[in-house]
C-alpha cells in the first residue's frame, strides 16, 4: 500500500473527518489561461481522461482537464435515492436507431468529473488474453495491435490504486487481488448457492470498492446505491482515485466547459488545442498535445464535427473509421423469485461473478462467450422491468409489491464488433448548435446465440439456488470502440499507444478505442490503456 | 413519526397489493438520512408541482392513463402527473429518443391526443371521461400492437415512453416504498444485516410470503 501512496496519493488527499472533498485542493488548483500553450490538453475528466491527467502531472507535464459536466462534490451534489440521480447521467439529446436500437441515458454515460465511474457498477475485471486475438483466433472482431502482456503491469497498478477486491482470480490470466472479498449479501448468496448446486464455478468479485479503510477512503456500507455514485468514498471513481493527485501535481480541472471543436493548423497538420464553451462563452484552450477522452459516443461526435479543408469529413476520418465497431454488450437479467426475502438492495450491486463462459467453447455453434455477474436493481429500474416484461395496472403493482423475494443476475455477453453498428452526425442540435449523434445498432446471429446460451446458464442457476419462477428481460450494458486502435490507418483511428493515425499530436484515451470488448466490464481496461498511453507520451511521444 | 424535520407522511396508496408490510413507513427513518436527500424525498410527500407543460386536456388524459398505468384507483394515491409535467416543462428527458418518435415533449402530446381519438371512436368520450375499464382496454390494444403502427408511431416505443415516466414518478414516492418493504435511502447509517431472510431491525416482514404474483396466489 505504501507503494501505491508513492505512485497516486489521491486517496490520502481526501479529508478523514467525514466530509468527502477536499475544497482546499481545489480553491488553491493551479489555473491556467486559454492563451497559455499548456502541455496537453486533455477532453473529458472520466475514467480514460483522469488517468492520463495523473500520470503526466505526475511527470511534471503542463496539463488541463476540461469536463462538459461538473466538478462533483459527492456531500451536496448527490443523493441517496434513485429518482433524484438522474443528473449524473448525460442526457444531451442523442439519437438511437437500428435494427436493435440501444437506449442510452443513465444505462449509458455519464458526465462530470470522474466520468460514467461515477455511477458505474463497480466491477473490475481484466480482459483475458484470448480478448487481444479474437479475429486470429476464433475468426470474428479484431486483433488488437497490442497483447494482453503489453497491458499486465498497468492493470496491476490500477487494481492497486482502486483499489480491487476479490477472491484469486482463476479465469483469463490468472491472478489475484490487493484486497480480501467483500462478505456478500442475499443476491450474492443466492448466486453463489446456485452455481455451486450447478457445478459451476462463481467467486466473489472482482469489485473497486474498498474493503477497509484505504488511505482517508472509509470501508463501504453495503447500502446498494452504486449506480448513484458513491456517497461514502468507498466506490472508486477517479474523482477520488485519479484526480487529487493530479491536482496535488498541478493539473487544472475546468469543469463545465463543452468541448465543442479540436483546433487544427492546416499547415503543420497538427492539432492546436480545443474550443469549447462555458458559462456561454466560446474560448480556445491552446496545448501543445490534444488527447479525447468523451467516450464512445461523444468521441466519435467531436471529430466528426471538427471537420476542416484537410479532413472533410471529420478530423481522422480519411478511411471512414471514425464512429464505427461501436460495441455494446448484450446484457439479459434472469430474476428468479424465492420464497426467502432476498432483498437484493442492501449490499452493492456488483458482488459476485463467472467467468466459465468466457471463452469460445467448440462444442457450441457461436463464437466467444459471457460472463455472470449479479445484478441488484433498485425499485425504478426493477419497476421498468416489470413494465418491460408487459405488465401493468393492479398486476405491475403486484409483481412490484413481491420485489424483496427477487434475485437477479445480469449476463455480459460479447458482442462482436461491426463496421456498421456507428456513430453518424444527425439533423437535430444541441443547445451549443451542434449535430447530435446518431447511434445505429443491430446484432448479429453470434449475439442473438449468445444471449439465449447466456439466459439458459442464468435460469439453471437459479433454479438450482430453489427459485420456482424466473423471467428474463433483455438490456445492454457498456459501451467500447467507436474509434478503436488498429495496426494500420485503415482499420482503426489510433494505433496502439493511442496516437491517431492522422494527427501527430492528437490522442484518443477512453473506451472508443477499444477494438473488442471480451465478456468483461470495460473501465478496468480503459484506465490501463490510457495509462500505458501515458507512458508512451512521458517516454517521448510529443 | 421521529426526526427533527417533522416530515409529512406517506400515506398507504388505495389498495392493490394488500398491505403486505403491515406498519413499514420509511419516513419514520428520516433522521438517520443524510440532509440532502431527506429534503429530496421530503419534497416528494410535500405539495406537487404545479402544471405548466400539459394543457387540461392532455392533464387529464396523463392522469386517467397514469392512474390505469399504475393500477391507482381512489385516494389516497400518488400525484404522478405534476412529476412528468416537471419532467417535460425542464426537458429532463432520459437522454435518448428512438430515432423513429418525436422529441419527449412532442411524443407525450401526441399521444395523449391519439388516446383520446381511440377513446371517442370506442366509446365516444374523450378518454378522461371513459369509464375506467374503456381506459383499460384503450390502453391494452395499443400494448398488444406491439412493435406495430398507432397512429403513425411504434406502439411499444410509446409503450416505452409512457411507462418509463409513470414508472420513475410512481417508484420514487415513500408511499410506494412502504407498499413493496424498500426502506430508501441508506445513508449515512448503511444496511448491518445483509443476507437472505435477514433484516435490519426497522424492515418489515413481508405479511404473505406466498402471494407469488405468477401463480396467481396473489391476486
Ligand atoms: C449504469 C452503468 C454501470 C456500469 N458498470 C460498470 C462496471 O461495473 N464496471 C465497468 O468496468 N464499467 C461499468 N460501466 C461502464 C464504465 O463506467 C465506462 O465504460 C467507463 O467509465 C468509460 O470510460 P471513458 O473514459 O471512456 O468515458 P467516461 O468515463 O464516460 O468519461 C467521459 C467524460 O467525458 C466528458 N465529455 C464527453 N464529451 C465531452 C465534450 N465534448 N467536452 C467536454 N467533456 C466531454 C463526459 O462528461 C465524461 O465525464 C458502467 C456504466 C454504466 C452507465
Ligand atoms: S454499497 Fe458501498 S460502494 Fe456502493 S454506494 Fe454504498 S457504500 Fe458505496
Amino acid at each position: 500500500m505504501a507503494a501505491v501512496r508513492e505512485r497516486n496519493e489521491s486517496a490520502w488527499l481526501l479529508p478523514n473527518d467525514g466530509s468527502r472533498t477536499n475544497h482546499r485542493l481545489r480553491e488553491d488548483m493551479r489555473r491556467f489561461a486559454d492563451s497559455d500553450l499548456v502541455d496537453l490538453v486533455v477532453v473529458g475528466c472520466g475514467a480514460g481522461g483522469s488517468t492520463l491527467l495523473q500520470r503526466l502531472a505526475r511527470r511534471g507535464w503542463q496539463v488541463v482537464g476540461l469536463d462538459a459536466g461538473p466538478f462533483w462534490d459527492p456531500d451536496a451534489d448527490w443523493v441517496s435515492d434513485e429518482a433524484g440521480s438522474h443528473h449524473l447521467y448525460w442526457t444531451e439529446p442523442r439519437v438511437i436507431s437500428g435494427t436493435d436500437p440501444v437506449p442510452m441515458g443513465s444505462n449509458n454515460s455519464g458526465r462530470g468529473v470522474g466520468g460514467s465511474m461515477v455511477h458505474y457498477a463497480g466491477y473490475t475485471p481484466r480482459f483475458h488474453p484470448s480478448d487481444f486475438a479474437t479475429w486470429t483466433n476464433d475468426g470474428v472482431g479484431a486483433d488488437w495491435p497490442i497483447s494482453y502482456r503489453d497491458l499486465r503491469p498497468y492493470y496491476e497498478d490500477i487494481e492497486q490504486e482502486l483499489p480491487v477486491a476479490g477472491e484469486d482470480w482463476p479465469w483469463g490470466d490468472p491472478h489475484s487481488y490487493p484486497q480480501r472479498p467483500h462478505p456478500v449479501g442475499g443476491n450474492g448468496e443466492i448466486f453463489l448457492r446456485g452455481a455451486y448446486a450447478s457445478g459451476i464455478t462463481a467467486k466473489v468479485g472482482p469489485v473497486a470498492i474498498s474493503n477497509g479503510r484505504f488511505g482517508n477512503r472509509p470501508h463501504c456500507i453495503y447500502r446498494g446505491f452504486c449506480l448513484q455514485g458513491c456517497k461514502v468514498n468507498a466506490k472508486a471513481s477517479p474523482l477520488i482515485t485519479h484526480i487529487p493527485d493530479a491536482l496535488a501535481h498541478g493539473a487544472e480541472i475546468r469543469a463545465n466547459s463543452m468541448v465543442t471543436g479540436i483546433g487544427f493548423d492546416e499547415r503543420t497538420g497538427r492539432a492546436t488545442g480545443v474550443h469549447y464553451i462555458r458559462g456561454g462563452v466560446p474560448r480556445f484552450q491552446r496545448a501543445a498535445v490534444v488527447a479525447v477522452a468523451g467516450y464512445s459516443i461523444e468521441t466519435p461526435r467531436l471529430l466528426l464535427n471538427s471537420a476542416s479543408r484537410r479532413f472533410p469529413d471529420g478530423m481522422c476520418n480519411d478511411f471512414d473509421q471514425v464512429g464505427r465497431y461501436l460495441m455494446v454488450q448484450g446484457a439479459p437479467q434472469t430474476a428468479g423469485r424465492f420464497a426467502a426475502e432476498v432483498r437484493m438492495y442492501k449490499s452493492p450491486p456488483p458482488e459476485v461473478s463467472s467467468e466459465q463462459f468466457y471463452e469460445t467453447d467448440p462444442g457450441k455453434p457461436y463464437q466467444r462467450g459471457f460472463s455472470i455477474q449479479t445484478v441488484s436493481p433498485l425499485p425504478i429500474t426493477w419497476a421498468e422491468h416489470m413494465a418491460a416484461q408487459g405488465h401493468w395496472g393492479a398486476d405491475l403493482r403486484r409483481y412490484m409489491s413481491d420485489y424483496v423475494h427477487w434475485s437477479c443476475l445480469g449476463a455480459l455477453c460479447e458482442f462482436l464488433a461491426q463496421p456498421g453498428n456507428r456513430v453518424t452526425l444527425a439533423e437535430e442540435k444541441d443547445r451549443y448548435g451542434l449535430p447530435v449523434a446518431n447511434f445505429s445498432y443491430s446484432q448479429c446471429d453470434n449475439d442473438k446465440q449468445l444471449v439465449r446460451a447466456a439466459q439458459d446458464v442464468m435460469e439453471q442457476i437459479l433454479h438450482a439456488a430453489g427459485a420456482d419462477e424466473v423471467i428474463t428481460i433483455d438490456r445492454y450494458a457498456h459501451l467500447v470502440g467507436g474509434a478503436r486502435m488498429a495496426s494500420d490507418e485503415r482499420h482503426g483511428v489510433v494505433d496502439g499507444n493511442c496516437r491517431s493515425f492522422a494527427v501527430p499530436n492528437l490522442y484518443i484515451t477512453d473506451g472508443s478505442v477499444l477494438p473488442t470488448q471480451g465478456a468483461a466490464n470495460p473501465a478496468l481496461t480503459i484506465m490501463a490503456v490510457a495509462a500505458r498511453g501515458a507512458a508512451h507520451l512521458t517516454a517521448g511521444g510529443r | 413519526m421521529s426526526g427533527p424535520a417533522e416530515p409529512g407522511t406517506a400515506p398507504r396508496i388505495s389498495d392493490a397489493t394488500g398491505d403486505r408490510f403491515p406498519g413499514f413507513n420509511v419516513l419514520d427513518q428520516v433522521s438517520h438520512w443524510d440532509p440532502v436527500t431527506a429534503g429530496l424525498v421530503l419534497s416528494r410527500v410535500g405539495r406537487p408541482p404545479d402544471i405548466r407543460f400539459f394543457s387540461p386536456a392532455e392533464e387529464a388524459a396523463a392522469t386517467a392513463l397514469c392512474d390505469r398505468l399504475l393500477g391507482q384507483g381512489g385516494e389516497p394515491k400518488v400525484a404522478v402527473v405534476p412529476h412528468i409535467d416537471a419532467r417535460l416543462t425542464e426537458q429532463e428527458t432520459d437522454g435518448w429518443r428512438y430515432a423513429d418518435m418525436p422529441e419527449d415533449r412532442q411524443a407525450w402530446r401526441e399521444s395523449l391526443r391519439f388516446l383520446d381519438e381511440d377513446s371517442r371512436a370506442a366509446c365516444s368520450r374523450e378518454f378522461a371521461r371513459a369509464s375506467a375499464e374503456d381506459q383499460r382496454a384503450v390502453i391494452q390494444a395499443v400494448q398488444d400492437l406491439g412493435a406495430k403502427d398507432w397512429h403513425g408511431l411504434c406502439a411499444a416505443h410509446v409503450w416505452s415512453l409512457w411507462t418509463r415516466y409513470a414508472c420513475t414518478a410512481f417508484y420514487a414516492h415513500p408511499s410506494a416504498w412502504n407498499e413493496i418493504g424498500f426502506p430508501g435511502p441508506a445513508y449515512p447509517r448503511g444496511y448491518k444485516n445483509p443476507g437472505v431472510d435477514a433484516r435490519e431491525p426497522y424492515e418489515v416482514a413481508d405479511a404473505r410470503p406466498s402471494a407469488d404474483p405468477l401463480d396467481g396466489k396473489g391476486r
